[in-house]
């Protein structure tokens, strides 16, 4: 099992590398014009030079910033409505229609909307972000307390537990593989409309470093910042992951 | 309300059943599912219910546990109208791999009904400890339910009852789906556990030997809808013993008239 997994690591290590190479073997041949694609090796001395310079530093946290407050206030905000509709049928049978219409706009849609109402300010992408990701942490919570074992309820109300118990000692940690799941979805969501508003708004972020680097055709700087998107996406991914595992550890025993 | 009481008291003599049902009738889904059930269960009593698959067994605990409000009719806890359910009695469900919390350990699970007492956090790991000792399960206060067995989740189920100190247990089919060594051994157990606390039990059973096994009373249900169909007094001494309560002459009685009850049901 363990021999498996580091077979499976090494392998999706070794399909990065040819990927890299393949890159560089594009790059160096001059296939794609330079002004456009910049080689593996010119793009890793960009990153480093921002970085050094101290410029990316704070291109990074901007963007993680935006990121995280947006995610945090969808998370919030999307446990809570979801809990008030997933526990309640009724609520359910009324709000799941409306719920099926907004779902399925477009977050771009309402940019405008939120440019015209709060300007091009931190407030606009602050609600953007957390508008597009809510939506993932709202479904799946609604779903998870929808979901919660009937039986359960019967041993809280034989137990004569509080509301409030019953939604934090019952409800909550019986959907909570579905809501993790859920903010594990919404963390991608956030990281693209991050980027999305810092384009717009020209808020101070990686958003905007790409913008002003395609626009001074500093390919290396471009892909520089396309790179540490990646790579945020990745970590801030891992890392919520670790987070499920821990917390869902009740979970492996199951399985 | 008085009827009911003068009928029960001719029974039962003075003392107030803990659980009286007076005339019950339950409809559920346009169905009648029991039918003007009239029973007293007094203080301490081990009363057995059998009866064929689908007969309202289930349904009848469930109205004992307040889970469901008659149709018709009363139920009452001590003298008071059943409302809703109460944490003096405990119910332990049929399906224990749908009643335990999978995110809590066998501590965490008992802890639940201590929670709910009120119980002070720190007073709570020792009387956890007692209580899964009581049951059989000393050293396992770490697993969770997953990493348990059928009989083990069985148990804790009943440990987490045993943890709300009820006046009274109902138990719906708890050894159903165990087998016959395990079985017998947690008969025993409940025995003692019920026999050390006083409290008053109803056991759903599908099995005819258990339910003389165990009661004081026997009672089998007529399916469609569920009603009373027999009523049976087990004078068998007590403590009970595997081997000798069911060689009794007694118990070999009972069980024959209550097979025969059974096999007419079913025609
Ligand atoms: N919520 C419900 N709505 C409609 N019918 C129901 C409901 N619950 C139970 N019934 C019906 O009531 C009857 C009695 O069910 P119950 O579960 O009490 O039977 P039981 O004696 O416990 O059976 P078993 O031995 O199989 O557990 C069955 O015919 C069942 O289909
Ligand atoms: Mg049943």
């Amino acid at each position: 099992m363990n021999r498996a997994a580091l077979l499976w690591r090494v392998a999706s290590f070794a399909v990065a590398a040819g990927f890299v190479a393949l890159w560089q073997l594009i790059a160096s041949l001059k296939l794609v014009s330079p002004v456009f694609l910049p080689g593996p090796d010119r793009a890793w001395a960009a990153l480093v030079r921002g970085f050094s310079s101290g410029d990316l530093w704070s291109k990074l946290a901007g963007t993680l910033e935006h990121m995280a407050y947006g995610w945090l206030a969808a998370s919030i905000a999307g446990i809570a409505i979801g809990a008030i509709i997933g526990s309640s049928r009724r609520m359910r049978t009324y709000v799941a229609p409306s719920l099926e219409f907004l779902r399925p706009l477009p977050v771009s849609a309402i940019i405008p909307v939120a440019i015209a109402m709060l300007g091009l300010t931190q407030a606009m992408a602050l609600f953007v972000i957390a508008f597009g990701a809510i939506w993932p942490i709202m479904l799946a919570t609604i779903h998870g307390f929808a979901a919660v074992e009937p039986r359960l309820y019967e041993v809280a109300r034989s137990l004569q537990m509080s509301r409030l118990a019953v939604i934090f000692k019952i409800a909550l940690p019986s959907a909570s593989p579905d809501i993790l799941a859920g903010m594990r979805l919404s963390l991608t969501v956030a990281l693209i409309l991050s980027v999305v508003c810092e384009i717009l708004a020209g808020l101070d972020g990686l958003g905007h470093w790409v913008l002003l680097s395609a626009r001074a055709f500093r390919s290396a700087d471009l892909f520089a910042g396309v790179i540490l998107l990646g790579l945020t996406g990745y970590v801030t991914s891992v890392a919520m992951s670790l987070a499920e595992h821990r917390l869902l550890a009740w979970q492996a025993a199951r399985r | 309300m008085a009827s009911a009481a003068k009928r029960l008291e001719a029974v039962y003599g003075t003392a107030t059943p803990q659980i009286a049902f007076d005339g019950v009738t339950l409809v559920l889904g346009g169905k009648t599912i029991i039918e003007n059930l009239s029973l007293g269960v007094r203080p301490g009593e081990f009363l057995c219910i059998v009866g064929a698959s689908g007969c309202g067994k289930t349904t009848a605990l469930r109205l004992a546990a307040g889970l469901y409000q008659p149709t018709s009719g009363k139920v009452n806890f001590d003298g008071q109208p059943m409302r809703e359910p109460r944490r003096e009695i405990a119910i332990v469900f049929q399906d224990y791999g749908k009643a335990l919390l999978p995110w809590r350990t066998a501590a965490g699970n008992v802890s639940l009904a201590l929670e709910a007492g009120g119980m002070p956090s720190a007073e709570r790991p020792a009387r956890i400890e007692e209580l899964l000792r009581t049951v059989g399960l000393p050293g396992h206060a770490g697993k969770y339910p997953s990493e348990m067995s059928g009989g083990m989740q069985q148990r804790l189920q009943i440990a987490r009852c045993l943890a709300q100190e009820p006046k009274t247990l109902l138990m719906d089919e708890p050894f159903g789906a165990l087998d016959a060594m395990t079985r017998q051994g947690l008969q025993d157990e409940v025995l003692s556990l019920v026999a050390a606390s006083g409290a008053t039990v109803i056991f759903v059973t599908h099995d005819l030997d258990e339910a003389i096994y165990l009661g004081d009373r026997v009672i089998g249900l007529l399916p469609h809808p569920g009603r009373i169909g027999i009523e049976l007094s087990v004078n068998l001494p007590r403590p009970r013993d595997q081997l000798s309560t069911r060689e009794h002459p007694e118990f070999l009685r009972l069980r024959r008239q209550l097979f025969d009850f059974i096999k007419a049901t079913e025609q």
